[in-house]
């Protein structure tokens, strides 16, 4: 082995050692930063379950267009190419009076009462339609004004846009999801700090009872990478530990609750996506990155602050 | 070789510590450095050692002019002069073996090299057979012998000696001082400070007195006055 490579595995030993040495501080730092890494981690989830399931619903959200029984051929046509020019829309689909019947009959086939209360009035009482999707949510209303100009009005009977429930479900969502973002974040970067001052303090006391053995380790002649180094290690365990643990949690709670949801069309895409092996992996190894990142830049500050290396 | 032009010394508050002092040592020379408290031993080996900056003058030891040493280079300077002090400076919580191949250790020494060299410095100290036992289970004198077969274990030019008899009655005080003599006889530079005047006229060593910051004597084979 080089001395360099020496070098390394002492530093690695000793930061280990250390770790294990300062027992319930120890306990107490990890413990902070698997609480803040549980918050992030979970802020993530339930932001991308927000938005997936955001997406999901919107998909169902159309606009309904309920046509005159007396309307014309061409009028339909000159309504269907007027809504197309806009750039929102996805897709235009004629449902014509027998479809709607159809339609009626297959979604209450398990209410045979309504069915027959239909047939009693003999004709079929249900309006041809255009359903409109749209690609953006925002421009609904804007596509909903369409058929509702005066041209249209010879041939248009209403207009409906979504199903009123199901617009509510999704901008309560999404307000849900403003929230969790804003509370999410907020809430990370309060228990951030308080396992960076924790950290910053574990490492402070780990220089003050080492003060002796540091200061003999610069008189015969460590460098100052040297003395670093075992901190270093030392406060990048609290990240490795804390985010294998926070991850092992946030994990097992997705597998948990996520059972429970998962046959819900709205959920089941994130489901799968989340308890796939990669994405997992993802979750750990972010989770001990940012573990390390929050140790070893508050061990580094601790050391700025009390471990006099520039004065030899 | 250590050579000091004209170096002075301020601290801030405690006012002058060295005044403007010149001093030549030659390599393999025992030098010795008597003095009542607070005349500046200490001040003195704190700028060899590099863990103070002189206020002014000219500092080179073993070809390094410090002026130009950068930051650094302290720790590459430091390896090549060993020093013991007064209180040992031992890791409690080390073994004779551990607190000895800590000084290699931290120069990058490979295990296998280690476990060569500690034996041979044990020897040479008279501690062979104490390698497992921890400072607290020593004399004082044992002890000291410890700090020396750390300080010069990686093979200094120069060893540094603050007090080491300090605090060691007689007996523990002429082994070190014999392991001294003899590791200055293996070709190490020694400077030694004491206050014990039994030492300094049975060695008949040059013999440098300090006081109020200056050098008041520089006598080879002298004695204490």
């Amino acid at each position: 082995m080089g001395r360099r490579a020496v070098g390394l595995k002492r530093v690695t030993e000793s930061g280990i050692k250390n770790f294990f040495r300062n027992s319930w501080l120890t306990v107490a730092a990890t413990a902070v930063m698997i609480v803040s890494l549980v918050i992030i981690l979970s802020a993530v989830v339930l932001n991308v379950t927000a938005r997936n399931a955001i997406k999901e619903l919107s998909k169902n959200l159309k606009i309904s267009i309920y046509l005159k029984d007396g309307a014309t051929q061409k009028q339909i046509s000159n309504l269907t190419t007027d809504i197309k020019s806009n750039n929102a829309v996805a897709s235009v689909d004629y449902v014509s009076k027998a479809d709607a019947q159809k339609q009626f009959n297959k979604t209450f086939q398990s209410d045979p009462n309504l069915i027959s209360g239909l047939e009693i009035l003999g004709t079929n009482t249900l309006p041809a339609s255009l359903e409109v999707s749209v690609t953006d949510l925002s421009k609904i209303n804007e596509v909903g004004a369409i058929p509702n100009a005066e041209k249209h009005k010879s041939a248009v009977e209403s207009v409906t846009i979504g199903k009123t429930d199901v617009k509510k479900t999704i901008d309560r969502a999404a307000s849900a999801q403003k929230f969790i973002t804003l509370a999410s974040v907020i809430a990370a970067i309060v228990f951030a700090l308080v396992s960076m001052l924790i950290i910053f303090n574990t490492i402070r006391m780990a220089i003050f009872t080492r003060a002796e053995e540091i200061r003999i380790m610069k008189l015969i002649g460590a460098t100052p990478t040297f003395i670093r180094g075992p901190f270093l290690i030392e406060s990048s365990m609290y990240g490795i530990i804390a985010g294998l643990i926070s991850s092992a949690i946030v994990v097992t709670g997705i597998f948990y609750l996520g059972m429970k949801i998962s046959n819900q069309v709205e959920f089941a895409a994130t489901y799968k996506y989340f308890t796939s092996v990669k994405v997992i992996i993802a979750m750990v190894c972010g989770a001990i990155s940012v573990g390390i990142l929050v140790g070893v830049i508050s061990s580094l500050m601790a050391m700025k602050k009390h471990l006099r290396l520039k004065s030899w | 070789m250590i050579l000091l032009d004209r170096v002075t010394k301020n601290y801030n508050k405690r006012g002058t510590a060295l005044k403007s002092i010149s001093l030549h040592v030659e390599p393999k020379e025992f030098v010795i450095i008597v003095g009542p408290s607070g005349a500046g031993k200490s001040t003195l080996l704190k700028l060899l050692t590099r863990e103070e900056k002189p206020t002014s003058g000219k500092i080179i030891v073993g070809g390094i002019d410090y002026e130009t040493l950068k930051d650094k280079k302290i720790p590459l300077l430091r390896r090549k002069i060993g020093v013991v002090f007064q209180d040992f400076k031992l890791l409690p919580n080390k073994t004779v073996y551990e607190n000895v191949a800590f000084a290699l250790e931290v120069v990058g020494m490979g295990d296998k090299e280690i476990a060569l060299t500690i034996p041979k410095v044990l020897d040479i100290v008279g501690l062979t057979g104490k390698e497992s036992n921890y400072p607290s289970e020593l004399s004082g004198g044992e002890r000291q012998r410890v700090a020396i077969a750390r300080a010069i274990a990686r093979q200094p030019k120069i060893l540094i000696a603050d007090e080491p008899t300090g605090n060691l009655d007689a007996d523990h005080a002429w082994d070190v001082i014999r392991v001294l003599e003899k590791i200055n006889k293996y070709g190490t530079t020694v400077i030694l400070t004491t206050h014990n005047q039994e030492i300094v006229n049975k060695l008949k060593r040059r013999v440098i007195t300090i006081r109020d910051g200056q050098i008041v004597s520089d006598k080879a084979g002298g004695g204490y006055k």
